[in-house]
């Protein structure tokens, strides 16, 4: 999982660190926006939080090595869907994702009849879905954030009161974090646990609340390997999609 | 906005986060309210971090909102078994939290209600002292090298029963679980108890009490591992975990935080649930494809009905079905399918079904009434009369204009009188048979209700539809009371004798008509005028008999043999007499036999076509003889208990209940029977 995460964090570096061309901010808004459209459907599908993020991962990794130019993002985004339902045991029907899709597309539709070109979207998806397959090495099955992010959170919840614990919704704001940082590429770039520190600490941090420490601070105990500057960066990127959406939607 | 929460907030970041509170909050009503509130002197962070603070501020209309905290905690806590996720020591643990720091937050924290466990040091008479080893129960701390010490006083101990000392069922070195009952936080004094009504409610199903090593909680167990064992770090141990690895942890985790995982919330602004309509989620927009496809179906299913192609037709129904179940269109197009080729009992399903989904439903309810009175009639021929007037019932209730089922109605509840009133009189007869004294008092109580009824039926007979049925009326009224009264009394009878045949029904349905019939007019028919179609009669009677005869012969024979009944018993025991046609043993033998040819005769001045009404109108005068017979005597008996009489009623009931029997004993009998016409004529011209 690191060296993966290395070395796509290379390739970033490859392209040069401070000057960003105008073509990657143009990609990362598109990506932005698909990844919304992905977030959008899976919510209007009723997709648990986790298929929802093998289904943005599934995206984003395929689009590290594959070019916009090339493959449709849209069509790639809906097969990935697919993909992720089968993978994480939530099937979802190819008619529901195309209903929706569709809608999302044309709002205020009536819903597609079942003729040929249905039959001719539903082979497009399920084409992309071997493709994506392929073009991931079939390696599919991610380890996510979310498990740990609720481990750190039981744990943390033993350290405070029980009273703050109930009036303060650090759960709610963490998982809001996490879910919205499957936007960007950042969920591709760190490691699961990381990013469910990172999450945890900002909703902490947002709220002010004070945790008892002792030789260790929380985060260290609970992510021996990781760093306050690290911390502060991803919270950065995460923090910076929320900026994005300004631009993008 | 929740002000507690903003202002812990603001205090934390400073001055800084204020200001840019205000900048970005300015259109925002509820945090004008709180902002005057804030503006107190507050120190800044030095790290502060500009960027969240950004953040916050711009994100504070959510994050502060009331309704932002979704998660409702578990109502009932319990002892986590096998793992659903990773149970870990307490993170104080890990972070080597001082003593003094530890301490404060246990008794800062620790509430009335909590679970403690702990080891009892020592016993004295006034309660237990206990050294507490670790919490349970939600409440996950370090306690152990704390060594607080608590005492449960002798009177929450409870007794074991037997009159011993309860504290001498407790030992030095016991691992006890007990409830906190009481807390001096500022003496850091605890108080526990043993009794369950201490415990906080989410936690009273919990046992307390003297425990085992074993019982012990397991964030406990693992804490003391990690203890000993100094490479053991959490993230170690939780990698380790099993719980780490179960698929569904995440699902059960959220629901243990009482967060829906399908609503998860999110801080961007196009994700709020406000934005999503409600018409474009999956389902919704399947529901509406799914109704347009099947109607396709359901359209050229109804091409292929009316060009006659029955089983396209019905392949395109169910298809429409399978693409989408209960549509109103299809199950009312398969129904109509049905009761065309006649499956009736299908049609009827298909479209309550289909009424059930879409009530307003013209064609359905239509459709449906039409099919019910066609199934009430089928249903009528097969001599299932209650049933059948069920389904006319419905069929008014749902269509009250429809002319044929009235009309059907009240034809059926007319046969279902009769054959009521000819059951009745089975069951009085054998009744009848074992009471002994009937009272003056109840038989004028009968004679009233008669009377009663009679004028009833006068007025209902008016109205009836059909000519044979005016006349029919009013012989109800005198077996009627007397029928009520054994009706009610003789249920069980009634009902064993229930089984003994179908025919019997049959021919009190009939028979009260044609009885009926007979009332008024002096019987018309003299022997002469039977001798003429004696020959057509008992052609017609030879030809019957066997077919259904024989198969109710077993049937009556079978249910006879099973009935415990007395008066079954008789029945048989008449119905064996009448079979060894033993017409010189009695007067009553003569009478049964002979009111049976005096049916035989009224058969020919009937008019009915069909030969199993002629062959019911046989039995059916013999019934009306035996009730005039029993109206007579009735009316007669005022006050006198004549043994006439009784034989009479007697002889009525056992004809009545030998009725049935007698027709499998006919073919034998037929010809000694008509001989005898001539002398009940006799006999009855006596009587009148």
């Amino acid at each position: 999982m690191s060296t993966q995460a290395s070395t796509s964090g290379s390739v970033n570096e490859a392209r040069g660190r401070s000057n960003v061309s105008a073509e990657d901010v143009e990609d990362s808004k598109t990506h932005f926006r698909v990844c919304r459209f992905i977030i959008e459907t899976g919510v209007k599908l009723g997709m648990r939080s986790v298929p929802m993020a093998t289904a943005c991962v599934l995206y984003h990794r395929f689009f590290q090595s594959a070019s916009l130019q090339v493959y449709e993002p849209y069509l790639v985004a809906m097969s990935a869907i697919y993909l992720a339902g089968k993978v994480e045991e939530q099937h979802l029907r190819t008619r529901d994702i195309i209903n929706v899709c569709h809608r999302y597309f044309h709002p205020e539709s009536e819903p597609l009849e079942l003729d040929g070109k249905f039959w001719e979207l539903r082979d497009s998806i399920v084409q992309c879905e071997l493709l994506i397959l392929r073009q991931l090495n079939f390696q599919v099955s991610f380890e996510h954030p979310h498990k740990y992010l609720l481990h750190y959170l039981l744990s943390v919840r033993s350290l405070l009161n029980r009273h703050a614990w109930s009036r303060t919704p650090i759960a709610e704001t963490a998982l809001a974090v996490l879910k919205d940082s499957y936007h960007g590429s950042v969920c591709v770039l760190h490691k699961p646990q990381h990013l469910a520190l990172t999450s945890l600490y900002l909703a902490l941090q947002t709220y002010g609340v004070q945790l008892p420490r002792g030789e260790l601070e929380w985060w260290q105990v609970v992510c021996a390997d990781i760093t306050k500057a690290q911390i502060e960066t991803i919270m950065s990127e995460l923090l910076q999609l929320y900026d994005m959406e300004a631009k993008c939607t | 906005m929740e002000r507690d929460l903003l202002r812990q907030s603001v205090s934390y970041h400073g001055e800084s986060l204020l200001s840019l509170l205000k900048c970005e909050q300015s259109e925002n009503p509820d945090f004008k309210h709180v902002a005057a509130e804030l503006s107190k002197t507050l120190n800044q962070r030095e790290e502060g971090s500009t960027v969240l603070e950004q953040f916050i501020a711009r994100k504070a209309d959510l994050l502060f909102a009331p309704t932002w905290k979704t998660s409702t905690p578990a109502d009932e806590w319990q002892e986590e078994s096998g793992e659903a996720y990773a149970i870990m020591p307490p993170l104080e643990q890990f972070m080597e939290v001082t003593f003094e720091e530890r301490r404060e937050l246990f008794y800062r924290d620790v509430e009335r209600g909590d679970l403690v466990i702990g080891r009892i040091n020592s016993v004295r008479e006034f309660g237990l002292f206990v050294t507490l080893l670790c919490t349970a129960g939600g409440l996950e701390r370090d306690i152990e090298d704390l060594e607080i010490k608590a005492l449960c006083p002798l009177r929450d101990v409870p007794s074991t029963g037997n009159h011993d000392d309860p504290l001498s069922y407790y030992q030095i070195g016991d691992l006890i679980r007990a409830g906190v009952k009481d807390i001096d936080r500022y003496h850091e004094k605890l108080t526990l108890s043993l009794y369950s009504s201490s415990l906080a409610p989410h936690l009273d199903k919990v046992k307390l009490g003297v425990i085992s090593k074993e019982d012990l909680p397991l964030h406990y167990i693992r804490g003391e591992k990690v203890a000993s064992d100094s490479s053991e770090t959490y993230e170690k141990l939780l990698e380790s975990s099993l719980g780490l690895s179960n698929p569904l942890n995440v699902d059960y985790l959220l629901g243990k935080l009482g967060i829906s995982d399908t609503q998860t919330p999110s801080l961007m602004r196009g994700l709020q649930s406000k934005h999503f309509k409600e018409d474009d989620f999956a389902t919704a927009i399947r529901k509406k494809q799914s109704v347009s496809w099947a109607l396709k179906c359901v359209k050229t299913g109804v091409d292929h009905f009316k060009s006659g192609r029955y089983v396209e037709a019905m392949n395109e129904y169910n298809k429409a079905l399978e693409i989408d179940t209960n549509n109103v269109e299809a199950l009312v197009a398969r129904g109509a399918l049905y009761a065309n080729k006649g499956s009736l009992v299908k049609a009827i399903d298909d479209f309550e079904l289909a009424l059930e989904n879409c009530p307003t439903h013209r064609n359905a309810k239509k459709y449906l009434c039409q099919t019910l009175v066609e199934r009430g009639g089928q249903l009528e021929e097969e001599e299932k009369l209650v049933t059948a007037e069920g389904l006319y019932k419905r069929a008014i209730a749902l269509d009250d204009t429809f002319q044929e089922a009235a009309e059907a109605l009240e034809k059926l509840q007319i046969h279902i009188q009769k054959s009521l009133k000819l059951k009745e009189q089975e069951a009085a007869k054998e009744q009848e048979k074992t009471k002994t004294v009937e009272t003056s008092a109840e038989k004028l109580r009968k004679i009233l209700k008669e009377e009663k009824r009679m004028k009833k039926k006068r007025k209902r007979s008016t109205s009836s539809s059909t000519s044979s049925d005016t006349s029919s009326t009013t012989s109800d009224d005198s077996p009627s009371t007397s029928r009520k009264k054994s009706k009610k009394r003789k249920h069980k009878r009634r009902r064993s004798s229930h089984g003994s045949k179908k025919h019997k029904r049959r021919v009190s349905s009939c028979s009260d008509k044609t009885a009926e019939e007979e009332w008024f007019p002096a019987p018309a028919n003299t022997s002469a005028s039977y001798i003429d179609q004696k020959q057509s009669i008992s052609k017609l009677l030879s030809e019957g008999e066997p077919s259904w005869g024989k198969s109710q012969h077993e049937d009556g024979r079978g249910r006879l043999d099973d009935a415990i009944d007395r008066s079954l018993e008789n029945l048989k025991h008449e119905a064996s007499r009448l079979g060894r046609s033993d017409v010189n043993g009695q007067a009553k033998d003569r009478h049964r036999s002979s009111s049976t040819s005096e049916c035989a005769r009224r058969d020919s001045s009937s008019s009915n076509q069909s030969e199993y009404s002629q062959k019911s109108d046989r039995y059916s005068k013999e019934f009306s003889a035996q009730g005039r017979k029993r109206s007579e005597s009735e009316r007669r008996g005022n006050g006198k208990m004549d043994r006439a009489e009784r034989n009479s009623r007697n002889q009525d009931d056992s004809r009545r209940s030998s009725g049935g029997t007698l027709k499998k004993e006919l073919p034998s009998n037929l010809l000694d029977i008509f001989s005898q016409i001539a002398e009940f004529e006799k006999e009855k011209k006596l009587k009148k």
